[in-house]
C-alpha cells in the first residue's frame, strides 16, 4: 500500500529536498503533501489524511514541539505517526520530543537509507536487531 | 570553556556542506574584497553561552547548494531561486551542529531562525573565530561565529 506523506518545514528546499529522499528511498509512497509550519500542518491534516508527518522544530508561527503536542491532544491525530527531522539538538530535547508524542527524530542532513529504516520500523517493518 | 577554534569552525563546515548537499571545500585565505553582492545568512542561538553565526557565500555557491539539495542543474531557474533558501537551510543545519559539538548535547540548546538575504558584505562588528574556504569553483565560502 502506498504511503501518504506530510512534510512539514519552513524551508521549501528542505521540504523539496525531503520529498526527494522520500523518492530516493525506495518506498511506495503516494501523496506528499507540504506545510511551512505547524499551523499549517494542523490545516493539511483537516483537508487529508495521511500514513505519516516529518516535521521540523524550528519552525515561526507554530514550532515542531507545538505540533507534536497538538496532534497528541487529537483522537484521530494521535495516531499518526510524526517523523521529527531536524538539526542536531539536546539529548534532553530529543527525549522530550519523544515523551509528548514524536515517533522517532532524524538528524539532518540524513541519508535517505536512514528514513526508509525508520519507517519500515514504525510500520513495523523493519529489521529485528533484537 | 576555551573559545572554538577556527578549526572545529572549518570541520563543521566542511562536513556539513559534503552531507547536505555534496559539495567540497577546502582551507582558503579569506577574501579581502568580495563580489558586489554575496548571500549572508545569519543565525542566533542560546546555550551555556549565546551567539549569533553568520555565512557568507558568493551567490554561484549558494545556487550550487540549491541545486544539488534540489536535484536539478545549476542553471535550472528552481536553483538559481533557492539559493538564499539553501543558504539560509545550510546555517540552520550549522547551527545544530556547532551547539552540539561545542557545548555537547547534555546541555540545552536553542537555535533562532535563520535569515538569509543577497546584499553586499557587511563585516560584522566583531567575532569569536572565523572559518574560509573555497569550493571547488573557487568561491569563497565564510562562517564567523561571535560568542556572547
Amino acid at each position: 500500500m502506498a504511503l501518504d506523506m506530510l512534510v512539514v518545514d519552513d524551508s521549501p528546499v528542505t521540504r523539496k529536498m525531503v520529498r526527494r529522499a522520500i523518492g530516493l528511498c525506495g518506498l511506495e509512497i503516494g501523496q506528499v503533501h507540504e506545510a511551512g509550519d505547524g499551523a499549517e500542518a494542523l490545516a493539511r491534516l483537516a483537508e487529508h489524511r495521511v500514513d505519516m508527518v516529518l516535521a521540523d522544530i524550528n519552525m515561526p508561527v507554530m514550532n515542531g514541539m507545538e505540533l507534536v503536542e497538538r496532534m497528541s491532544g487529537d483522537p484521530v491525530l494521535s495516531r499518526i505517526p510524526v517523523i521529527i527531522v531536524a538539526t542536531p539538538m539536546s539529548e534532553q530535547r530529543i527525549e522530550r520530543l519523544l515523551d509528548i508524542g514524536a515517533r522517532a527524530y532524524l538528524a539532518k542532513p540524513f541519508r535517505p537509507e536512514a528514513l526508509k529504516d525508520l519507517v519500515l520500523e514504525i510500520l513495523g517493518k523493519g529489521e529485528s536487531h533484537g | 570553556m576555551a573559545d572554538p577554534t577556527p578549526e572545529l569552525l572549518t570541520d563543521i563546515l566542511g562536513t556539513v556542506f559534503q552531507e547536505t548537499a555534496f559539495m567540497f571545500v577546502e582551507p582558503a585565505e579569506e577574501p579581502d574584497q568580495w563580489d558586489p553582492t554575496v548571500f549572508s545568512a545569519t543565525l542566533a542561538f542560546e546555550s551555556v553561552r549565546g551567539g549569533t553565526l553568520r555565512l557568507t557565500a558568493a551567490v554561484p555557491v549558494g545556487v550550487e547548494l540549491a541545486a544539488n539539495m534540489l536535484g536539478c542543474d545549476a542553471a535550472d531557474p528552481e536553483a538559481v531561486e533557492n539559493g538564499r533558501a539553501a543558504i539560509s537551510e545550510v546555517l540552520n543545519v550549522i547551527g545544530g551542529a556547532f551547539v552540539t559539538r561545542y557545548f555537547g548535547t547534555k546541555v540545552p540548546s536553542q537555535l533562532g531562525l535563520p535569515q538569509a538575504a543577497l546584499e553586499p558584505r557587511v563585516a560584522p562588528a566583531k567575532r569569536t573565530a572565523a572559518a574560509s574556504v573555497r569550493a571547488e569553483s573557487g568561491d569563497p565560502i565564510l562562517l564567523e561565529l561571535d560568542l556572547e
